[in-house]
């Protein structure tokens, strides 16, 4: 069992540091990121869960929060068969995972929706987290609005300030060469 | 000659503000980006801004000394955990949906069998549901003592600066209560052997407490090195 490498690494917490959080493990929202976008009337709720962790595909629950959405169960695709001695056998995710959980809402839209997802994970390095659970604001949209990174106005600002600066610069230098010219 | 200097030193300042703005307002977009990266394809988190508040979770705050608490055993009967003054402790934290925690059960029970009237207890904390933990005592056949509790165990669990625990942890203490380790996650018998051998070294007074950390701390690493190596 001791053959665990990554087991051996959980430090007591004084090799961190007394005024320091830092440990081998990873906080529970960084172990385990959770988003979701609706499409067309299926709202897609998604994890990704880092190296070294899972999530138990039986202890993910997808729930309505806003008063006028009714969502059904979710479908989520079979996971990894991990069996423990201890706990049996059990369905796991690595990596990501996506759940489709088809909608409809009572007020076409009113409020905005809102939905509750619990999940519960472990790192396989030997921890376990307490289930999870978080309201989440699906945004609306294609996949590559949510991913991608929104661009920046003051990053284009500070571009156009530069080069606005460098053209004064070199037309300030060009006039006074003109000046420092042999007569 | 004069004017044309005055202008030259006037671009150079230009420029370098110029620079100074981009590499500025650059940094600050930087700054600003959500947090951790993720995969291509994949969705962001639902709120980057608290996934990097959750990257700057305040600091824990371990006890030199074990803290005073109670609990519930099995039977329901409050028991602090100053019942056991005089003995050194390992006290695990753990849960029975926890695969590692259940993992460490047997070993948990070896260590108590073994340790038996030598000054040493193991105390099991059940952060979990009070019929469950005694379903699963029964059925494990675990004799240590075991204190149970919800909300309540959280909060002993904070005062070993677990705010947001994880489980399992295990601390140890000497048999004057001073906090010697906390372990997070899954405990082995090389290591649980190792931290109890300089726990003894300090109740026999061969060494202080600092030097008993130093030791645990390279021991352990060493073991650490000599598995991923």
């Amino acid at each position: 069992m001791f053959g665990m490498a990554r087991v051996a690494q959980a430090k007591p917490w004084w090799m961190r540091g007394i005024d320091s959080n830092e440990t081998d493990f990873l906080p529970p929202d960084v172990a385990f990121r959770v988003a979701a976008r609706v499409e067309g009337n299926v709202v897609k709720v998604r994890w990704v869960i880092a190296d070294g962790y899972y999530l138990y595909r039986q202890k993910i629950e997808v729930r309505a929060e806003s008063p006028d959405l009714v969502i059904s169960a979710p479908a989520l695709p079979p996971g990894t068969v991990k069996t423990d001695p201890y706990l049996g056998t059990q369905q796991v995710y690595f990596q990501q995972v996506e759940a489709l959980v088809p909608y409809s809402r009572i007020d076409a839209g009113a409020h905005p929706m809102q939905i509750k997802v619990t999940y519960q994970g472990c790192a396989e390095a030997g921890l376990c987290y307490p289930p999870i659970t978080k309201v989440v604001f699906p945004t609306v949209g294609s996949p590559a609005s949510v991913t991608s990174v929104p661009p920046d106005s003051w990053e284009s600002t500070a571009i156009i300030a530069g080069a606005c600066a460098f053209l004064l610069a070199g037309l300030v230098l060009r006039k006074g060469r003109k000046l420092d010219l042999p007569a | 000659m004069k004017t044309a200097g005055l202008r030259y030193f006037a671009a150079a300042l230009v420029v370098l503000l110029g620079i100074w703005a981009g590499l500025k307002f650059h940094s600050v977009h930087r700054l600003e980006a959500p947090g951790a990266p993720v995969p291509a394809g994949v969705a962001g988190a639902a709120d980057p801004k608290e996934n990097a508040a959750m990257e700057a979770v305040p600091h824990p705050v371990i006890p030199a000394q074990l803290p005073e608490f109670s609990l519930n055993d099995l039977s329901g009967k409050s028991t602090s955990i100053g019942a056991w003054n005089g003995n050194s402790l390992v006290i695990n934290f753990w849960a029975t949906w926890c695969a590692p925690c259940r993992r460490e059960i047997p070993l948990l029970k070896t260590l108590a069998a073994d340790w038996a009237g030598r000054d040493l207890t193991v105390v099991g904390i059940a952060v979990d549901f009070p019929d469950k933990v005694r379903e699963f005592a029964e059925r494990f056949k675990i004799e240590y003592p075991v204190l149970i509790g919800e909300q309540d165990a959280l909060e002993v669990a904070a005062k070993f600066g677990m705010e947001s625990p994880a489980f399992p942890f295990t601390v140890f203490t000497d048999r004057r209560g001073e906090v010697v380790a906390l372990f997070v996650g899954e405990l082995h018998r090389p290591q649980a052997d190792f931290i109890l051998s300089e726990v003894q070294n300090l109740n026999q007074e061969r060494i202080q407490l600092p030097e008993a950390r130093r030791a645990i701390a390279d021991g352990l690493e060493a073991m650490a090195d000599k598995h991923t190596g």
